[in-house]
């Protein structure tokens, strides 16, 4: 029954370069959005608040610095993530380039896929770029602080100055930070995968967007609603069954907000980074295969 | 026995309606064969069934009942579509995306790459004639342009079926002309062809056979020519003809016992002194 | 059918990742993450929108935003204020060590000053009641913010501040620098002060003459002027014989 396939190499089930091209064409997409104006507002938000606290103490300063740029990022990237892939699939399928792919020899686990690696990529670099600006502005800052101590104390005992420039570095780089950022960008991911799972059955990214914006505040009381119905402290079956519905099906995003903590000096374990790392892995990859399976059901 | 290059049989397509009790039926019982080297046209009005037909075809929607074949592949297959190309209607592709970068993102999901991708895409501009706009944005194209885009990206893998839903519809005489040249070149080349339209005349200068929907129903299907042609009819045209001659012929027939139905002198079609008017004056 | 069996994989991927996610609270209470429970008494102290803000991670923000806002109170020495405002500070974030040094240092040392001056209180009976009040409510938050930071030296030594300022409780305050002292990264002051504390404690001389020789003994970084005379002082007291003593001068 089978016939030769013309100039072509054999067709292969799956295929790097097609999801690398489908990535690619996916991050030029979202860079021609202008998503990185996003970008111009943290970093000046970053440098008026750095101007606005001026009259503070420096440890009162640094970590309202890291506060705002952490709480900022972590908002942004959680925007970026939601707002990027909720127009992906809808628009594709409304200019009918989806059919365009499609009618290749592309799978549609591929074309997502492609999809997904473009949004986490986009995700990457833009964390990537606001860190740089947030560690640009604390050094900066920190520099400041540090010179205007040393000609504070220019007499003072060397053993006293010594100690004043350790407790200016101490409050402002922790280098538990990383892992903070690393798991912000986790969230995001998440996030990301959850909005393509949610707009493969979704007709337009509006509606993608509302449900997500539920999804978010939601999953930010996961785990309140999870240790109430836990615990049998709710009251009646509806409450209860209400309660255990929100637990099963709705992600902790609280678990991913771990560098509040860390701002406040909290150090953070490579127990807790691996598993909260792990968790948002295995979340991100769930939501991506259920895209997968619904988008394959789905009539275009 | 070769396989056929497209093959659908029984094919049923039901659209249930949400909140609805009834649902649509799209396509009926269609059975349908495009032989290799054909140029076939599936015609009928809007909302007959024909792009729901080739969507089942390339395996994008699927049938409730009945299946459909590439070169004796199941469409449900991925692998069917690697000897096919497909034009959609009114395409948009990635705007931001020049004609150049546009055949080459196509080209890659195909798996082709380095020099013969790059060979392959000099090749293409030139045979749709955007070598000059090759650099230009997606956005600035004209919707010939973006016809013509759209063909040479399902040519890209070098199918041996093009599959083309209204691959002239929106597009000006000239621009419709330069894609009727275009599928009379592949048909020369031996690409089987398989395209839906609305439009008629232009399907009656294409096509080998043609398939005719209605209400999601195959109601007529054969040779163009067998068709359209009346049986008991015969028509003469004449050039530099003096009257003496007509009157003549005239008389001849008046003898036998056949009628003459009608005479009249031969026009131009609009469409001919559209393009003759249009290509005198070049565009400045 | 797809969407029914896409909710059942949910449920059942739900019921996979709920230990894990339990375990990962487990987890953050025990290296106090997440120090704060959601509830309502929380929502009526910030309002409908701190509340969400501090739900949807924006808690540090808020806990910001409420502490410049108490530090504006401060300078119009509105010190109820002061107070309401950092209690809901610490409440959002208690782990910082800030928040809950800088709540206890308004309400024991400036709000406890305040009132002991207060003109419009002319009974010095309700003056010195009040400054105790004040006392307390620091020493409080000093508390809550060590059972929140148990691991780090700096309320310790605060707490120990306060007790050895404000209560002039000595014996209390040798005991908290002494627990600052055996916390890490605590400064190297805090075994010395925790030394000279009970240097001042009736009863406790000979255990406080031997923490002062060892520290001078150590080190000659240690063998600072307070820490001679202490040592000096508690010689006398306890009549350590002549060739035990310390030279008069340092070397």
């Amino acid at each position: 029954m089978s016939s030769d396939t013309g100039a072509l190499a054999r067709h292969r089930a799956f295929s790097f370069s097609r999801v690398y091209a489908i990535t690619i064409n996916t991050l030029t997409e979202l860079t021609r959005l202008k998503v990185f104006y996003f970008l111009l507002i943290f970093a000046l938000l970053l440098i008026g608040s750095s101007i606005f606290m001026a009259q503070l103490t420096f440890q009162q300063e640094f970590q309202i610095l890291k506060d705002v740029s952490l709480g900022a990022m972590s908002i942004f990237t959680s925007l970026l993530a939601i707002v990027a892939t909720a127009r992906l699939i809808p628009q594709d399928i409304e200019d009918r380039t989806v059919y365009t792919i499609l009618a290749k020899p592309v799978p549609r686990f591929e074309y997502l896929l492609g999809k997904i690696a473009g949004v986490l990529l986009l995700l990457a670099i833009s964390t990537l770029i606001m860190s740089s600006v947030f560690l640009a502005v604390l050094y900066t800052r920190e520099q400041t602080v540090l010179h205007e101590t040393v000609r504070q104390m220019s007499k003072a005992p060397r053993e006293q100055v010594d100690d004043a420039l350790r407790a200016v570095r101490s409050s402002a780089l922790n280098i538990d930070l990383f892992p903070g950022i690393t798991v912000i960008y986790l969230k995001a991911c998440l996030l990301a995968a959850l909005t393509l799972f949610v707009s493969t059955f979704a007709t337009t990214s509006i509606f993608t967007i509302v449900v997500m914006t539920f999804i978010y505040f939601i999953g930010h009381l996961q785990a309140t609603a999870r240790e109430y119905w836990l615990q049998g402290h709710s009251s009646g079956w509806i409450t209860h069954g209400f309660l255990a519905v929100v637990a099963l099906i709705f992600p902790d995003l609280q678990a991913f907000n771990l560098v509040d903590d860390i701002v406040a000096g909290a150090a953070i374990s490579l127990g807790l980074f691996a598993k909260t790392a792990v968790l948002g892995i295995f979340y991100t990859t769930i939501y991506t295969l259920l895209a997968v399976f619904v988008f394959y059901g789905k009539e275009l | 026995m070769t396989d056929p290059a497209i093959a659908v049989r029984g094919l049923t397509k039901i659209f249930p309606v949400p909140l609805h009790r009834q649902s649509i039926v799209a396509v009926r019982d269609l059975d349908l064969r495009v032989e290799p080297g054909e140029v076939y046209g599936l015609l009928g009005p809007n909302g007959s069934g024909k792009s729901t037909t080739l969507k089942i075809i390339l395996g994008l929607v699927s049938p409730t009942r009945g299946c459909t074949e590439i070169f004796g592949r199941d469409s449900r297959l991925v692998k069917s579509r690697e000897a096919v190309g497909f034009l959609p209607e009114n395409p948009y592709f990635y705007k931001y995306l020049s004609g150049e970068e546009t055949l080459r993102f196509f080209g890659r999901l195909c798996g082709l790459g380095g020099v013969q991708l790059k060979n392959r895409i000099d090749e293409l501009l030139e045979l749709v004639g955007l070598t000059k706009a090759r650099k230009r944005r997606l956005g600035t194209y004209s919707k010939g342009m973006l016809q013509r885009i759209g063909l040479a990206q399902a040519l890209i893998h070098e199918p041996k079926l093009v599959v083309l839903d209204e691959p002239t519809a929106g597009v000006d005489p000239a621009g419709s002309r330069e894609i009727r040249d275009l599928i009379v070149d592949l048909k020369r080349r031996g690409i089987t062809v398989l395209l839906s339209s609305h439009l008629l005349a232009q399907a009656q200068e294409m096509c080998d056979r043609v398939g005719i929907l209605a209400d999601g129903v195959l109601v007529r299907e054969g040779r163009l020519q067998e068709l359209i042609a009346i049986e008991n009819q015969t028509e003469l045209v004449l050039a530099d003809a003096s009257s003496q001659l007509v009157e003549e012929i005239e008389s001849l027939i008046n003898r036998s016992n056949a009628k003459l139905i009608e005479r009249r002198k031969s026009t131009t079609t609009l469409e001919r002194l559209f393009l003759d008017a249009t290509t005198e004056r070049p565009k400045s | 059918m797809r969407v029914l069996l896409v909710l059942l994989i949910l449920i059942v991927l739900g019921a996979i990742k709920l230990p894990i996610e339990r375990d990962l609270a487990v987890i953050h209470r025990q290296e106090h993450f997440r120090g704060v429970e959601f509830n309502l008494d929380l929502r009526e102290k910030l309002g409908q929108l701190g509340f969400i803000a501090a739900l949807s991670g924006f808690r540090a923000i808020v806990a910001d935003a409420l502490f410049i806002q108490a530090h504006v109170a401060w300078e119009r020495t509105e010190w109820s204020r002061v107070l309401l405002l950092f209690r809901h500070v610490t409440t959002l974030q208690p782990r910082s060590i800030l928040f809950w040094d800088m709540a206890a240092w308004h309400m024991a040392w400036n709000a406890s000053v305040a009132a002991m001056n207060d003109r419009a209180q002319p009974r010095l009976a309700l003056r010195v009641k009040a400054q105790r009040e004040y006392f307390a409510l620091g020493k409080d938050f000093l508390e809550r913010g060590i059972k929140n930071n148990p691991d780090r030296p700096q309320l310790y030594e605060t707490l120990a501040r306060l007790y050895r300022e404000k209560y002039k409780d000595h014996e209390r305050a040798s005991e908290f620098f002494g627990k600052a002292a055996a916390l890490p990264g605590a400064p190297r002051y805090n075994r010395r002060f925790s030394a000279y504390e009970l240097s001042y404690c009736e009863g406790r001389e000979r255990e406080a003459y031997d923490r002062l020789r060892q520290l001078y003994n150590e080190s000659e970084k240690e063998r600072l002027p307070t820490l001679i005379t202490r040592l000096k002082f508690l010689e006398n007291k306890l009549g350590i014989p002549q060739d035990e003593r310390i030279p008069d001068r340092a070397p």
